[in-house]
C-alpha cells in the first residue's frame, strides 16, 4: 500500500514538472523579442537579417517550437540543461552555484515559520476565547497584509541605512571570510521579512483547525471520562495538524514565488534572483533550468508534506480515502 | 448515591431545565425518560461539568457528599477519572479516529486505574473476549469498527473500571434492534454482577421497562414524575406519563 502510494505521488510529481516545463517553454517563445538578438546581447541592434538567421539556424531556433521543446526535454532527461546565452557556462553549473543559497533561505524560513506558527497557533487555539486567541486573529491579518517588498525596504532603511548594523544586500561580505556568521548577517533581513509576513497566517490556520477539532464529539467524550488533558490535547493537535500541513502544501508554490521577490530585493544570490535576471536578458536555457529547479523544490516539498500527512492519517494508510 | 435537588440550567438567559429533583439509588438502574428537547442530556452535561459555553447550572447535585455543580475543576477531573464513567449516544464518533483502539481503551480505563500497559492488555483482552470482541480490534482504528462494536468497547471500559456510577446517555439510539437488546443485556449484567449503579438516559419506554428499576420522567425541562418502574407503569400520575404509556405498542 505504502509503496504504491509513494509510486503514485512520484508519478504525479513528474507529470507536474512536465506540465510546468511545457507551459514555460511555450509562454517564453510566445513572449515578444528575438532569442537570437538576446544571444547577441548589447550589440543586438547591429545585427542584420542574415546574421540573425545564421544564429537562429545554429541554435535550431528556426525549428518549430514543439521540436525545440522535444530536443530540450530529451537533453534535460540526460542531465544536459544547455549553456547559458549570457554567461556561456553550462546551466547546471550556474544553478548549482545558486541552489545552496536558495535552499538555505527556503529551509531557514520554512523552519522558523513552522516552529513559530505551531507555537502561536497551538497556544491560541487551545485557549478559545482568551486574549491569545483574539490577539492572534488580529495580528495574523495585520502581518499577512504587509507586502514583503515594502517591509523589506523598511528593514533596509532601518537596519542598514539608519542603524548600519546589517548589510542591505548580497549573500556574503567581499572582504569577509565567508563563514557562517558572515552568512547569517546577510541572511537575517530576507529571512525575517519572509518569516514575519507568513508566520501569522499559518498560525491562524492552525489555531482555527485546533478550535474546530476541539469541538469534536470524541473530545467531549474523553473529557467527560477523565482522560488526561495532555492526551486529549495530543490527539487534537495530531488531527488538527493534517489540514494545517495541507495548507502549507497548498501555499508552498506561492511561498516560493514570494521568496523570488525578496531574493531580488536583497540581491540574495539564489535561484529567484537568477530566474528574474534570465527573464530580463531572455536567457532561455538558464530560465528553463531555473524554472525546472524551482519546480523540483516545490514538488519535493509537497512530497515530503504528503509523506508526513500520510504517516499522521491512518485513513490514508488504510486506503479508506484516496 | 446521587441526589439532584432544584437543578436549573440556563443557556444565554434561556431556561432549559427548571427545578429538577431526583435521586439515583445505590446499586440500581435509574432511567431518565423524556422526548427530545426535554432537558435529559443537558442534565447529564451539568452533572459531568461539560455544559456548553454560555450555560449555567444552579441547584445541587450531591454525589458521595460532594456537590458536582460547585466542585473545583481539579476535584471534578478526579471524580470523572475514578468514580464516573459515561457512555454517549454516538459511539462511532466517541473515539479519536487517528489513534489505535489499544491506546484509547487504555486511556479510558487502564491508565486511570494506574495499571501498566501490560496489565491493561491482559485484563482488557479477557473483557473483550467476554463481550464477543476479538483482541485484534485493539490494533485497529475506530473507523474500521462498526457502531455496535465501538459501543461494546465503551462497555468494556466500564467493565474494566467498575465505576461508582455509570451514566449512559441514549447509548442505544444509534444501534439496530438486535444490538440494542444486546447492549441493554450488558448494562443489566454490569448492574447485577458488579453492583454498578447506572443512570440510563433514553426516550424509549421499552428500554426502561426492560432494564430500569426506577424512572424519572422529564418534559419541557421539568421533572414531572419519579418512582419505581413498576409503580409508574401501574399507576401513572402525570398526564404526560399516561400519554407516554398509552402510546406504547
Amino acid at each position: 500500500m505504502t509503496v504504491k502510494w509513494i509510486g503514485k505521488r512520484m508519478m504525479m510529481g513528474i507529470i507536474v514538472l512536465l506540465i510546468v516545463s511545457f507551459l514555460s517553454f511555450f509562454i517564453m517563445h510566445a513572449a515578444p523579442g528575438d532569442p537570437a538578438a538576446a544571444f547577441y546581447g548589447g550589440n543586438a541592434q547591429t545585427l542584420n537579417a542574415a546574421e540573425k538567421e545564421r544564429i537562429s539556424r545554429v541554435f535550431s531556433l528556426d525549428r518549430p517550437v514543439i521540436a525545440q521543446y522535444g530536443t530540450w526535454l530529451a537533453e534535460t532527461v540526460k542531465g544536459n540543461l544547455g549553456v547559458s546565452y549570457k554567461e556561456g557556462r553550462p546551466v547546471s553549473t550556474i544553478l548549482m552555484e545558486r541552489l545552496p543559497n536558495t535552499l538555505l533561505l527556503f529551509g531557514v524560513t520554512l523552519f522558523f515559520i513552522s516552529i513559530g506558527s505551531i507555537w502561536l497557533g497551538t497556544t491560541a487555539g487551545m485557549k478559545e476565547g482568551s486574549l491569545w486567541d483574539k490577539g492572534l486573529s488580529t495580528v495574523s491579518i495585520v502581518t499577512s497584509s504587509i507586502p514583503a517588498f515594502w517591509l523589506g525596504i523598511l528593514f533596509i532603511s532601518f537596519f542598514a541605512v539608519k542603524l548600519g548594523v546589517l548589510p542591505s544586500s548580497g549573500t556574503g561580505d567581499i572582504g569577509g571570510e565567508g563563514g557562517f556568521v558572515d552568512k547569517l548577517r546577510y541572511l537575517f533581513m530576507p529571512a525575517a521579512v519572509i518569516i514575519l509576513t507568513h508566520v501569522g497566517i499559518y498560525a491562524r490556520f492552525l489555531q482555527e483547525s485546533i478550535k474546530v477539532e476541539s469541538r469534536n464529539y470524541y473530545v467531549t467524550v474523553a473529557r467527560a471520562n477523565g482522560v488526561a488533558e495532555q492526551v486529549i490535547r495530543k490527539g487534537i493537535l495530531r488531527n488538527a495538524s493534517i489540514p494545517y500541513l495541507n495548507y502549507i502544501g497548498m501555499t508552498i508554490p506561492s511561498f516560493v514565488g514570494g521568496s523570488i521577490i525578496v531574493e531580488s530585493l536583497f540581491s540574495w544570490s539564489g535561484l529567484g534572483q537568477l530566474t528574474v535576471k534570465a527573464v530580463v536578458t531572455k536567457d532561455f536555457p538558464l530560465l528553463m533550468g531555473g524554472i525546472l529547479l524551482t519546480g523540483l523544490i516545490v514538488v519535493v516539498s509537497l512530497f515530503v508534506i504528503d509523506l508526513i500527512t500520510y504517516s499522521l492519517n491512518p485513513r490514508l494508510r488504510k486506503g479508506d480515502v484516496r | 448515591m446521587l441526589s439532584v435537588r432544584q437543578l436549573s440550567i440556563d443557556i444565554d438567559g434561556k431556561s432549559i431545565v427548571r427545578n429538577s429533583s431526583f435521586s439515583v439509588p445505590l446499586g440500581k438502574i435509574t432511567s431518565i425518560i423524556g422526548e427530545s428537547g426535554s432537558g435529559k442530556s443537558m442534565t447529564v452535561s451539568a452533572l459531568l461539568g461539560i455544559l456548553p459555553p454560555g450555560a449555567k447550572a444552579t441547584g445541587q447535585a450531591l454525589f458521595n457528599g460532594k456537590n458536582l455543580l460547585t466542585v473545583s475543576d481539579k476535584e471534578m477531573t478526579e471524580i470523572r477519572k475514578i468514580h464516573l464513567f459515561t457512555i454517549f449516544q454516538d459511539a462511532a464518533n466517541s473515539f479519536n479516529p487517528s489513534v489505535k483502539m489499544r491506546h484509547q481503551l487504555y486511556e479510558f480505563s487502564g491508565r486511570k486505574m494506574g495499571d501498566t500497559i501490560e496489565e491493561f492488555r491482559v485484563k482488557m483482552e479477557g473483557i473483550l473476549d467476554d463481550l464477543g470482541l476479538a483482541s485484534e480490534i485493539m490494533e485497529q482504528y475506530p473507523f474500521e469498527l462498526s457502531g455496535g462494536m465501538l459501543q461494546r468497547c465503551m462497555i468494556a471500559c466500564a467493565l474494566y473500571m467498575e465505576p461508582t456510577l455509570l451514566i449512559a446517555d441514549e447509548p442505544t439510539s444509534a444501534l439496530d434492534m438486535v444490538l440494542q437488546k444486546e447492549f441493554i443485556g450488558l448494562l443489566k449484567r454490569l448492574n447485577e454482577q458488579h453492583g454498578t449503579t447506572i443512570l440510563l438516559i433514553t426516550h424509549d419506554l421499552d428500554i426502561v421497562a426492560e432494564a430500569a428499576h426506577d424512572m424519572v420522567v422529564m418534559r419541557h425541562g421539568e421533572v414531572v414524575e419519579t418512582g419505581s418502574v413498576a409503580e409508574v407503569f401501574d399507576c401513572p400520575k402525570h398526564p404526560y406519563t399516561k400519554l407516554l404509556l398509552d402510546s406504547r405498542f
